[in-house]
């Protein structure tokens, strides 16, 4: 659990960070949201005190982090920024190691480890254990970055647009590994980024700041139906934020049983987002959809009614 | 490994240091068998009666040579190196426009002047050339040391603080490694150069490769002139050639 009590950090007569309180609850992922220079980053490299707070106090489990040495603490926290900051000169294996060997584990331990999190990460050994940086993709160099963030099994993972260097498609896979690899593992993630988007697809809660304040908080759920201000609303998007709020809900949530009707002939998974519904409508030139389960066996209905969350009469 | 891989690794290793090798061997031919030559250097220096230096034999002139430049040379990777970490640490940043200036003044000091200004106070001999030569090497370790330092992608360096890298881990394992071939690059220019300047001892009473040179202008004797060149040209070869051989070794790593 990590706790923000009024913390401040001025840089000079410029105040960066302006008196945040902030909770984040173990295992859950708490996404930092803003445009840039909003304070979003100073904020989360307080929390390993790469820049200290000049005002207020942080938490980790109930301790305030002036209490451990620096390089203790960082040791117990995983880091991940946006260019990697792997060590061209060490092979990746190497470079997962790092803190492992700083918290002097036997080598045997250490390299098991390792090949764990290389198969975690979908990084097979063989092929990437003996590379250097230099010669991965961007999203294989992030994996690592990843990889070697969790060696030390830390319970707290700060990530600094980890995926905004990017391009879309890898952007979106890592997204996904992320989510499988948090529901695996329950870690306490910050994560700071300036789109919203991945903000809404991975994070349990939203903090979206602006000029060194929280301006709202809230599950991505709260934020799109009641947005505080005019700035988040224009952060959500806008109008489109209803199609945002229809990636979040998936098709199983709002389907009714199969009915008498005949079935309709557009199909759409279960577990699909009321938004890929909406387009599988749009493209078949369909009000009415069957649901489908893992072994394309029908098990309910989602009419357009039913989908834009229109109860009264069905 | 089997017999026959070890060969090959010797024939490898032998194939990539053969320039060096090279160069080493033809000094060594040269220091060893300078009177063998007598004929070809009659040939050149035809008026005097001697063409053959030999007021020392060329093995002492070398290694009183090689000595010097080695002191030097590592003497000032010392100084040069340490006050460039030193300056690019928190606490000495203040310094770095300081040793930064020295450092450049240092080249622009002709050697000739510091030899003049280093004897009055350290009298004739080998110590006024190894200061010499120490301030003159200094110039490029410290320029390269701090270009290697502050080269390191700063992301590099905010992963290893952020990992949890004491500031002692960062400069050893990240830092130092890093710049390995940019601070090589600066010795190598360093080591080279003073091999050359070291002839001017010979000025101040340092017996070494430059006396053939000096003699030999002093006397009007081309043949010697040439030989102390031919010897100082090619142990610089040899020591240039080694170094490149050995940044090439940290790059391809």
């Amino acid at each position: 659990m990590i706790e923000l009590f009024d913390v401040t950090r001025r840089f000079g007569d410029e105040t960066a960070v302006d008196a945040i309180s902030l909770r984040v609850e173990s295992g859950e992922l708490c996404a930092l949201v803003g445009t840039s220079g909003c304070g979003k980053s100073t904020t989360l490299r307080m929390i390993n005190r790469l820049i200290e707070h000049s005002e207020g106090e942080i938490h980790i489990d109930g301790q305030p982090i002036r209490r451990f040495k620096e390089d203790a603490l960082r040791r117990r926290i995983g880091y991940v920024i946006q260019s990697t900051g792997l060590f061209p000169h060490w092979t990746v294996a190497r470079n997962i190691g790092l803190v492992p060997r700083l918290l002097k584990w036997s080598a045997e331990r250490i390299e098991s480890r390792v090949e764990e999190l290389m198969a975690l990460l979908g990084l097979p050994r063989e092929t990437f254990a003996d590379k250097y940086p230099h010669q991965l993709s961007g999203g294989q160099a992030q994996r690592v970055g990843v990889a070697r963030a969790l060696a030390a099994d830390p319970d707290i993972l700060l990530m600094d647009e980890p995926f905004g260097a990017l391009d879309p498609i890898t952007r979106e896979a890592l997204q996904d590994e992320l989510r499988e690899v948090q529901a695996r593992l329950h870690k306490t993630i910050v994560f700071v980024t300036h789109d919203m988007d991945e903000a809404l697809r991975l994070a349990d809660k939203l903090v979206v700041m602006d000029a060194g304040r929280i301006v709202q908080q809230g599950t991505p759920l709260e934020l799109l139906h009641e947005p505080a201000t005019p700035f988040v609303e224009s952060m959500l998007g806008g109008d489109d934020r209803g199609l945002k709020e229809a990636s979040l809900v998936r098709v199983g949530e709002r389907m009714l049983p199969l009915g008498p009707r005949l079935i309709a002939t557009a199909r759409v998974h279960r577990d699909a987002t009321l938004r890929q519904a909406l387009a599988v409508m749009f493209r078949e030139h369909a009000d009415r959809l069957t649901v489908i389960d893992d072994e394309d066996m029908p098990v309910g209905e989602l009419s357009l009614r039913r989908l834009v969350g229109n109860t009264r009469h069905e | 490994m089997s017999e026959p891989g070890v060969q090959r690794q010797a024939i490898r290793a032998l194939h990539r240091w053969r320039l060096p090798l090279t160069w080493l061997a033809l000094l060594l031919v040269l220091t060893l068998g300078m009177a063998e030559l007598e004929s070809v250097f009659r040939w050149i220096e035809t008026e005097s009666r001697q063409v053959i230096y030999d007021r020392a034999d060329f093995v002492t002139l070398l290694g009183r040579h090689l000595l010097v430049v080695m002191v030097a040379s590592l003497l000032a990777t010392l100084i040069g190196v340490s006050a460039a970490i030193a300056v690019t640490r928190r606490a000495g940043r203040d310094f770095l426009p300081l040793v930064a200036q020295i450092a450049s003044m240092g080249q622009t000091f002709p050697p000739v002047a510091v030899l003049a200004l280093a004897v009055p106070v350290l009298g004739f001999g080998t110590l006024p050339i190894i200061v010499a030569l120490l301030l003159y090497g200094l110039l490029p370790i410290v320029r390269n040391t701090l270009a290697g330092l502050q080269g390191i992608e700063p992301s590099i360096l905010e992963a290893a603080r952020g990992m949890g890298m004491s500031r002692g881990q960062v400069l050893r394992q990240v830092e130092l490694p890093l710049a390995a071939p940019v601070i090589l690059a600066g010795i190598r220019t360093s080591v080279t150069v003073n091999i050359a300047t070291a002839a001017l001892g010979a000025t101040v009473g340092a017996s070494n490769l430059g006396d053939p040179i000096i003699s030999g202008i002093v006397n009007g004797n081309t043949a010697y002139i040439l030989q102390g060149a031919l010897m100082i040209g090619l142990l610089a070869l040899t020591v240039d050639s080694t170094f490149e051989r050995l940044t090439r070794r940290q790059v391809s790593r």
